[in-house]
Formats: structure tokens, C-alpha cells, sequence
């Protein structure tokens, strides 16, 4: 077998996270508020941008790499995440999606 | 961006529109062409900057807003070859169809809204970016405008057109918060590569596209499927899979990987690698789209003062083996316009005339096909047709084309695979007969 081009390689999301472009509103718009009875696997794996993750047995929210999808907010209750849009332009600059 | 007072406090729009995506551009542009002084807020640094897509968009229904559309738009490639693909393993099963006209076209979708909102602005929209509406502001059970922070700007209409998460419309208590499982997430990968080399791969003209559907164990048994779509020099690839049925397979431990490395896994597939083996990942993204059909249109697309078009008003027919949201969008728009316009020409936005909306909505190929297509969600809802269907497909196939000696005639395969699988085939002929009667 030969070996597959270097480009053929899995990347790791963080590999992946370099491609975009971000404009990090300074203000936090997405914040886990009570963590009882919130999916944590399912957000760990599905957040496509891998915002969250486990700091032990607390879950923490990185809302910088944030696309603004609303999965977290679909997989949520209002009481368990606060979930706006950034501020004024601020965010996930998509340009050839 | 207009900030703190000023003109933007002072000013009274004839309508104003939240959002500057396919909607809210399409009915920005043909209300300012008719005539009305309009405002156009988008909470992105330009219009498009917040969308992601698959990559296809019908043509004919762009074309009765914007004639020149084939002419000015962003158009990358005319789809000429759709092609749907069972994955399982390294074996893969491939149907192919060479369209005999143009109907649908790709386009990176940034590209394609900033399109739209140029026109809308050329037909005399204020267009201001930079502005996330925090609520639609209602007073004596009528919208009055919209509030941005601490500024307020009055309108006789507010259309909103603020895509699938309906932050308004939930705070204004004309939506719910949707569930999961009417939900599906897309994440893409976009993908350059020479022009030249994707003609060449996938055997196609220089203005000419590739759309590809994919299902089988790529999406990992969560029921969804993964596309491929040829752009101009760029080549988008993803998934969509559906939320509330990603998250169980997650939690139970079904799903052990994040979703990035399913896409990953299409881009490196050895079914699939080699048409894009220089090409380097430009860029990585997510967004929402919309499953629930009919479950996610909210009771009423219209209220005194108000009309929601779009996403927002799940505008969006998901058909299985194709999503078609962004021609839907434009022309709900389109009918919101002309409803409004209608209903000036008639002596007022109330909520009689702006009633009219919703008739023309249920008069159109939206509704029908909402209806004609919300069986779906029962196949969405049964892994069955995303982990046995492909396995069998890919088995029956193995059985006709991997013969060493003799080959089993097609329906031995079938039969052979079934057994081998544990699939009585009357079970299988009953799903197939449904799936057929549903897409």
C-alpha cells in the first residue's frame, strides 16, 4: 500500500480552527449558567468548533472559536445556558462557506 | 454602522427587515424597488459573513426576483451531474445522473447573500451591518420597530428574517425553543483545488458542477448524510447530521469521536480522497439547519405589523436527498413583499391585510412541498434506513461484483445479504415501500 500524501492525513480540530477567521468580542455571549442535566458528552462532541470541554467534572464553555450555530442552545433549556449572538459584528467571519 | 442616537433614533422606516441573508435581501430589494424607504439590519460584518451551506441553489425561482440573475450573481457552476453514493467500509455503491438543462447552480453563500444584499441596496435599502436586533418592540399588540442596544428605530413593518435561531420570535412568544431532533447540524470543510483539476476528476466543463449526496457509515449510524459540492476553485465537503439523535448516540457512547473528525473521515475516505488529494482545507465551519418541516413553521407567519419569512419561518424543505432552503427563502420573501405591498395599496399593515401572506404561502410550492415531504421526519427518525440500508446496499453489491466464481443472480444477493444481516425482507420491502412513498 502506498502512503496516503501528507495532505490525506486527519487533522485535529485545533489544525482545523486554523483556517478561520474570528473577530473575539471581548464580552462573552454564551455562558453555561446551572451544568446539572445538560448533555455533556453531546456537547463535547457535537459543538463543531469544540467549545466544550471538561475541567474535571466541571464543564467549561470557550466561547472565542464560537460559529453561532445554536446547537448548544437547541441542546439546552434557558435556565442551563445563556445563549446571544456576539456584539456588533463580532464572531465567525465566514468568507468562501 | 450608526451607534448611539442620532439619525438612526430619528429615522422612520416605511419597513424595516432583521437580517440581511437570502430572505431578508430578497424582500428588502423588491421593497425599496416598489417604492418603500427601507432598512436592512444585519448583525454580521457584512451580508453573508455569518452563513454556511451545502452549496446549491435552484435557479428558476431567484430568476422572478432578479431576471439578470444567470447574468450578475455570483453563479460558480451549473449542477450538470447529481450523484448519490452508499458508503460502508471501502465500498461504496454510486448512482449517477447527467441533468439535461440548468437548474440548479453552486455558489459559496457569503458570496451569493452579499450578492443579494448589493441589490437590495442599489434598489435603495439602507443596508447597516455591524447591528444585532435585540427585540422586535411591540406596542398595543402591534410591531412598532426594532431595539439595537440602547437605539430604537420605528417602522409600519418589521419583516423578520433572522434564519433558523429564532431568538425574536422566542422572546416575542411566537415560537418555541425547537427540539433536537427538528434540528440538524452541517459542518463543512471547504476544500481548494485548481480549477482545472476539478474538471478533470469529475469529468466536467469549465462552468459545469458536481452535487453529490452521500449516505452509509460516514455519518457514524446518526441518521443524516454527507455532500460534496464543486464551486469555481474550491470544493465544499461536510455533513449534516441530526441534533437530537447525534446527541443520544453521543451520550450513550455510540458516538465516540467529534464530529470534525466525521468530516475528516470523508475528506481522507479512500472512496473519496483521491479527487481531492492536493487540495488544502481553506476553511472549517458549522451552522444549523432546519429537519422538523412542518413541525418547525410557527401557527402564524404574520401578526399586526409583522412578518416572518425565511428560516425563521422554517421556509426550508428538506426533501432527504436534497435541501432546498435558500430559493424557498427568497420566494417567501418575494410573497411577503408583494403581501405588503398589497396591503398598502389597500390602506394599512393591519393584520387582515397582511393575512394575505400566509394564503400566498400555502398557495405556493413551499407549502406543498412541506406537506408532500413531512414523512420524512418518520425516516429521520429510524436509524434503520442509516445503518442497515447501507450495510445491506453494500453487501448485495459485494456479493454481484466480488464473485471469485459465479455470480448470484440480483435478488440471490439481496436474499443472501438479508439473511446474513438478520433483515427479514418483508421488513425490508415494507421500509423501502415507505421510504419511497415519503422522499
Amino acid at each position: 500500500m502506498s502512503q496516503a500524501p501528507s495532505r490525506l492525513k486527519v487533522m485535529k480540530l485545533e489544525e482545523l480552527l486554523r483556517r478561520d477567521v474570528w473577530d473575539v468580542d471581548e464580552e462573552r455571549h454564551i455562558e453555561v449558567l446551572k451544568q446539572e442535566g445538560l448533555p455533556l458528552k453531546a456537547l463535547q462532541l457535537l459543538c463543531p468548533m469544540g467549545c466544550y470541554s471538561m475541567a474535571g467534572e466541571r464543564l467549561l464553555m470557550s466561547y472565542e472559536g464560537c460559529v453561532e450555530c445554536g446547537t448548544c442552545r437547541v441542546l439546552s433549556k434557558p435556565e442551563q445556558i445563556r445563549w446571544e449572538f456576539p456584539r456588533s459584528g463580532r464572531g465567525i467571519q465566514y468568507r468562501y462557506t | 454602522m450608526a451607534k448611539g442616537g442620532g439619525l438612526f433614533n430619528l429615522s422612520k422606516f416605511d419597513v424595516v427587515v432583521v437580517g440581511a441573508g437570502p430572505s431578508g435581501s430578497t424582500a428588502a430589494y423588491l421593497l425599496a424597488k416598489a417604492g418603500f424607504k427601507v432598512l436592512l439590519l444585519e448583525r454580521g460584518r457584512g451580508a453573508g459573513s455569518k452563513l454556511l451551506w451545502g452549496g446549491k441553489a435552484y435557479a428558476e425561482p431567484l430568476r422572478k426576483v432578479w431576471p439578470e440573475l444567470d447574468k450578475e450573481a455570483p453563479i460558480h457552476r451549473w449542477v450538470t451531474k447529481e450523484r448519490i453514493s452508499i458508503v460502508w467500509g471501502e465500498r461504496a455503491l454510486t448512482l449517477e445522473y447527467k441533468l439535461g438543462r440548468k437548474v440548479a447552480f453552486t455558489s459559496p453563500l457569503p458570496e451569493l447573500a452579499g450578492w443579494m444584499a448589493k441589490k437590495a441596496e442599489s434598489a435603495g435599502a439602507l443596508l447597516l451591518d455591524e447591528v444585532p436586533v435585540d427585540e422586535i418592540v411591540v406596542k398595543e399588540g402591534r410591531a412598532v420597530g426594532v431595539r439595537s442596544g440602547n437605539d430604537f428605530v420605528s417602522a409600519d413593518v418589521v419583516i423578520d428574517a433572522e434564519g433558523a435561531n429564532r431568538i425574536l420570535l422566542e422572546k416575542l412568544g411566537l415560537a418555541d425553543r425547537p427540539s433536537p431532533y427538528d434540528m440538524a447540524l452541517g459542518v463543512k470543510e471547504v476544500l481548494s483545488l485548481d480549477p482545472r483539476l476539478i474538471e478533470e476528476r469529475f469529468g466536467l466543463e469549465r462552468d459545469e458542477g458536481l452535487s453529490w449526496l452521500i449516505l452509509g457509515d460516514i455519518t457514524a449510524g446518526i441518521p443524516g448524510g454527507g455532500f460534496v459540492y464543486t464551486m469555481r476553485e474550491t470544493i465544499g465537503i461536510g455533513l449534516v447530521l441530526n441534533i437530537g439523535h447525534a446527541a443520544v448516540a453521543a451520550e450513550k457512547g455510540i458516538l465516540r469521536d467529534h464530529v470534525s473528525r466525521l468530516v475528516e473521515g470523508l475528506r481522507t475516505h479512500p472512496y473519496f480522497r483521491n479527487y481531492w488529494r492536493e487540495a488544502d482545507v481553506i476553511e472549517y465551519g458549522g451552522r444549523m439547519t432546519i429537519e422538523g418541516g412542518l413541525r418547525f413553521v410557527p401557527k402564524r407567519l404574520y401578526s399586526n405589523g409583522l412578518l416572518v419569512v425565511g428560516d425563521a419561518a422554517g421556509m426550508l424543505v428538506n426533501t432527504g436527498y436534497t435541501i432546498r432552503g435558500v430559493d424557498t427563502a427568497v420566494t417567501s420573501a418575494r410573497l411577503a413583499a408583494e403581501a405588503i405591498i398589497e396591503a398598502r395599496d389597500r390602506g394599512g399593515f393591519t393584520e387582515e391585510n397582511l393575512r394575505a401572506y400566509e394564503e400566498k404561502v400555502r398557495e405556493s410550492y413551499i407549502y406543498r412541498d412541506l406537506v408532500e415531504h413531512s414523512g420524512i421526519a418518520e425516516i429521520f427518525d429510524d436509524p434503520f434506513f442509516f445503518s442497515k440500508v447501507p450495510s445491506l446496499a453494500t453487501r448485495a453489491a459485494s456479493k454481484l461484483f466480488e464473485a471469485d466464481y459465479g455470480e448470484p443472480s440480483l435478488l440471490e444477493a439481496i436474499k443472501r445479504s438479508a439473511e446474513e444481516e438478520e433483515i427479514s425482507l418483508l421488513r425490508l420491502m415494507l421500509k423501502v415501500g415507505r421510504v419511497v412513498r415519503r422522499i
